[in-house]
């Protein structure tokens, strides 16, 4: 370990280390956890955790709309997902030998590979003079609705749009069917 | 660009075959469903107008090359269709010249009447509009066929001819001896054309080989194809393909061919059986048109054949020995229509052995056979046609059924009579004279063994004509029917009365003059009055007849009985019909039929159902693959991207 | 070699998030339980993003923004996942993957 080690830099690597553990333990549990429920909190974690992660690589506004949006807003829904679909006390059952030994090789099989090849790899890494914007969130904005080259408008409404789609897709595909005759009759 | 530039039938003479093709398409796809009686009346009126056209052109043809002069081949309209290389291409078109003019008119002038005649003979049958539908495709291909200016042309029409006729045989499909006869006629023919395609493209590669000994292919005309007849027939080349070699083969292969279809010894088993058409149809094709394309095949092509020699020996003998064969059954049958099939491949075979002693250099006997083509025409379609109003009105084809209709169908029996005389060779009717020729030209190319059965055939043509006449027409009636039949409307006896007074008469027209091939006119008499053995042979055949049938039926019956066995044979046909059962039946089915069907059905199908069973099972086995587990798929992707991704980093980095 | 979090320390850790990920689609049996492994996933390559973001084209915030788009793709996914489980539910009171079989041929 480098003696010459600022507090900062150290606060910056126990802060890491504690953090992928963390996630990686809360991850295990969120795909093995015979409770769904249990995963779903496990899912919490480990969204939580990839916020912190955000915080570390400076990209504090990113870490925000992930608290709001993933922890507050997509683990909600599954934990809805479960509580409709099933009871939250149900236990699932593990999936066969077989099918879980596949899954352990593709996954294996994947990080192998992807290691293997970004460590073979040479990254352009930036230089270290180079500087990141003031302020993330207000250069994001600025980004996002900007027309000119580089822009992001077109991408922003395109998503604006994709999310209209599905929530319109998912009332539709969600309704009872039979209620609706039950209204229309009346 | 010649003399026949401005004239209007030559210019549209492609109308003549293409307007039957039209009325067939109209009629069999339009008319037909909707109105029989406008069937038949658009059909005749097609034909009727391409008779029109075709007089006009062979008016105009002779009148711009007169009588006596050459009559030069005319190419009226064509296109390229096929071209495989530089002087042997194919095209279509329409060859006018005077052999094509003369069948032109031959077929148009008969179908129409045919046509005509058949208004009033079929009315009221199922299929009326089919049957007219029919002869319209029918008078198409035989136009076709006659004016194609190559031989890749006729062979094509050659077999659509072969079609239709089949379908005119088998047109009353529902009894199982038409259906049987179509398929003989048609599996006969068939075979007999395979000889004629490889005589075809054997002729072609001859012809092509020959060019070459022209110089180099460039010094000819761009136009000049080896499957052109006026390339084959000019002076010079048919000698010079005899001196490659395969020139004989080639040509006793198209004869073959043409034999086929001209019913002769031994192909001639399908043409009597064809009788179970409709009559006009035997009339049509099976008298006056189909039958003879084969001789005029052997006359388009008779420069190659005089050039190959041995061809034509053998046409001319095969053609005489058809001639009394056939005589000799027909004097046996009972069945009127039978009597007459037999007599058409007699006549035939005189029109061919005339061929086959003709020559380059002494081409009467190619006149002669054109003009007993030409005659012939008419006075057997008028017996086909007069034997249809006999059938029509007694409802039976046996002649010892019939008797004494002379008084019922005054027409009928007059006409009839006129053709008989005209078949029998009696002055001054059209058969005396074309036969006469016929007879001399043998005589005067000293093939004496040829001239003797010509002589004797004569004979026994009036002998068996004149029974089936006296025991038709005259005596006593010998059944119920013939006491009510009564004459043919007048759809039927028109066409009878026309082919009557050309029967009568055609034999005045001085047919050397218009048809012959080489230089001379074919006027070569044998410095021998050699119509007086000619007539006296056909007088004592009518005397037997008389003698025989006339009046007392019992000499007939002491005769045959006296005949026995020898009559027996006679009235089985020889027993050919036996003969090709048991060669095909016992030698070929059994020797060489049964052991291919065996290899097809064990081994090449064998082997067809062990790729499909060995399909089967593959996709049984990866069927199991598919689950339906959506897990199970995304396995396979993942692990497929993981495959793609190490294999991209083996083979780029 | 230090211990410090470097560009290939971050790159490991999403790379195991995510093969985690990979694991939970390919075994989970309960739909959602599928449908959490893939947040997985998606969270794993949001964080790549930003890492090659940070390290790779400091001064511009691409990569972030990619991250937003994936956020906000994760929700949109997040709904229709949700209605097809509950409609799934409905017709066949099960949302164990392995008895969802109507693919099988």
């Amino acid at each position: 370990m480098d003696i010459t080690l600022n507090p900062a830099d150290l606060t910056h690597t126990i802060a890491f280390y504690t953090l992928a553990l963390t996630s990686i333990v809360a991850a295990l549990i969120v795909v093995t956890a015979k409770r769904i429920f249990r995963a779903a909190v496990a899912l919490a974690v480990v969204l939580i955790c990839g916020a912190g992660f955000y915080i570390l690589l400076n990209y504090d506004f990113i870490a925000g709309v992930q608290l709001l949006v993933y922890v507050g807003g997509i683990v909600i829904l599954i934990v809805f997902a479960v509580m409709l679909t099933s009871s939250l006390e149900s236990i699932e059952e593990p999936p066969s030998l077989g099918r879980k030994a596949l899954g352990l090789f593709s996954s294996l099989a994947f990080l192998a590979t992807a290691v293997i090849a970004f460590s073979e790899t040479k990254f352009p890494l930036s230089s270290i003079s180079a500087e990141q914007p003031k302020d993330v969130a207000k250069a994001v904005g600025r980004k996002l609705l900007d027309y000119g080259a580089g822009g992001y408008v077109l991408p922003f409404e395109v998503i604006s749009l994709l999310l209209l789609a599905s929530v319109i897709g998912a009332i539709v595909v969600a309704r009872n069917p039979k209620r609706k005759n039950e209204g229309s009759a009346t | 660009m010649n003399e026949l530039a401005n004239s209007f039938a030559f210019n549209n003479a492609w109308l003549i075959p293409a307007l039957p093709f039209f009325s067939f398409l109209v009629v069999g796809l339009f008319i037909r469903p909707v109105s029989d009686k406008l069937a038949g009346i658009v059909a005749t009126l097609s034909v009727a107008t391409a008779a029109f056209l075709s007089i006009w052109l062979a008016f105009d043809y002779f009148s711009a090359f007169p009588a006596g002069a050459e009559h030069p081949g005319l190419i009226s309209w064509s296109f390229e269709w096929l071209r495989y290389e530089e002087h042997l291409a194919v095209n279509v078109g329409v060859l006018v010249d005077s052999l094509s003019i003369l069948l032109m008119v031959v077929v148009t002038f008969v179908s129409s009447l045919v046509h005509l005649y058949s208004i009033g003979y079929m009315k009221g049958e199922d299929g009326y509009g089919r049957y007219f539908t029919y002869l319209n495709l029918f008078t198409f291909s035989m136009l076709g066929l006659v004016v194609a200016p190559n031989i890749l042309q006729t062979y094509v029409f050659w077999e659509l001819v072969g079609v239709s006729s089949f379908l005119l045989i088998g047109f009353y499909y529902t009894k199982p001896s038409a259906v049987s006869a179509s398929k003989k006629a048609f599996i006969v023919t068939r075979f007999a054309d395979l000889f004629f395609l490889i005589g075809v493209l054997l002729i072609a590669v001859v012809g092509y080989n020959a060019m070459s000994m022209f110089g180099a292919p460039g010094s000819l005309p761009d136009n000049v194809s080896a499957f052109d007849f006026s390339y084959l027939t000019s002076s010079g080349v048919s000698i010079m393909m005899n001196n490659l070699g395969l020139l004989t083969p080639a040509m006793i292969l198209i004869f073959i061919g043409a034999a086929g279809k001209s019913a002769l010894f031994p192909l001639h088993i399908w043409l009597p059986d064809a009788m179970e058409g409709p009559t006009p149809v035997s009339a049509l094709i099976h008298a006056a048109t189909m039958v003879v394309a084969g001789v005029y095949l052997v006359a388009r092509l008779f420069m190659p054949f005089a050039a190959s020699g041995t061809a034509l020996l053998v046409a001319g003998y095969v053609g005489a020995f058809t001639c009394l064969f056939a005589a000799v059954i027909a004097c046996t049958q009972d069945d009127i229509k039978r009597v007459l099939a037999y007599s058409t491949l007699s006549q035939i075979g005189y029109m061919i052995f005339a061929l086959g002693v003709a020559s380059a250099t002494e081409t009467l006997g190619y006149t002669a056979s054109l003009f007993h083509l030409f005659t012939h025409a008419f006075f057997k379609a008028l017996l086909f046609l007069g034997a249809g109003a006999v059938i029509h009105a007694v409802h039976t084809n046996n002649i010892w059924n019939m008797g004494g209709l002379a008084k019922k169908m005054p027409i009928t029996n007059i006409t009839f009579l006129i053709a008989t005389l005209a078949i029998s060779g009696v002055w001054p009717f059209a058969g005396f004279f074309s036969k006469d020729e016929i007879i001399a030209s043998a005589f005067g190319t000293h093939h004496y063994v040829i001239f003797a059965v010509g002589l004797l055939v004569a004979g026994i043509t009036a002998f068996y004509m004149f029974r089936i006449y006296i025991v038709t027409f005259l005596g006593k009636a010998r059944s119920e029917a013939v006491n009510k039949a009564h004459e043919a409307p007048m759809t039927m006896t028109i066409p009878l009365i026309i082919l009557a007074a050309l029967s009568a008469v055609a034999g005045f027209v001085h047919f050397g003059d218009f048809v012959s091939v080489g230089a001379e006119s074919g006027h070569a008499e044998g410095g021998f009055p050699i119509w007086i053995p000619a007539l006296l042979s056909g007088l004592s055949g009518i005397a037997i007849a008389w003698f025989i049938y006339a009046g007392n039926s019992e000499r007939s019956k002491a005769l045959t009985e006296r005949l026995g066995a020898i009559y027996r044979v006679i009235y089985a046909k020889f027993y050919i019909d036996e003969i090709y059962l048991f060669v095909t039946h016992k030698i070929i089915f059994r020797f060489i039929s049964a052991p291919i069907a065996w290899f097809d059905k064990r081994i090449v199908d064998g082997g067809v159902d062990l790729t499909g069973w060995m399909t089967r099972r593959g996709g049984a086995v990866f069927s199991r693959l598919q689950t339906g587990q959506a897990q199970t798929y995304t396995t396979w992707m993942v692990n497929g991207v993981i495959a793609v991704a190490v294999l991209i980093w083996i083979f780029v980095s | 070699m230090s211990f410090s979090p470097e560009l290939h320390h971050w790159l490991i850790l999403s790379t195991i998030l995510f093969s985690i990920g990979i694991y939970g689609v390919l075994t989970r049996r309960n739909a959602v339980g599928v449908l959490m492994s893939v947040e997985l996933l998606l969270n794993s390559a949001a964080m790549n993003f930003l890492i090659f973001n940070h390290y790779a084209s400091k001064p511009f915030i691409d990569g972030a923004i990619m991250a937003l788009f994936i956020i906000a793709v994760a929700a949109a996914e997040a709904v229709i996942a949700m209605a097809l489980f509950v409609a799934i539910f409905r017709s066949r009171k099960t949302v164990d993957v392995t008895q969802i079989n109507t693919l099988k041929g």
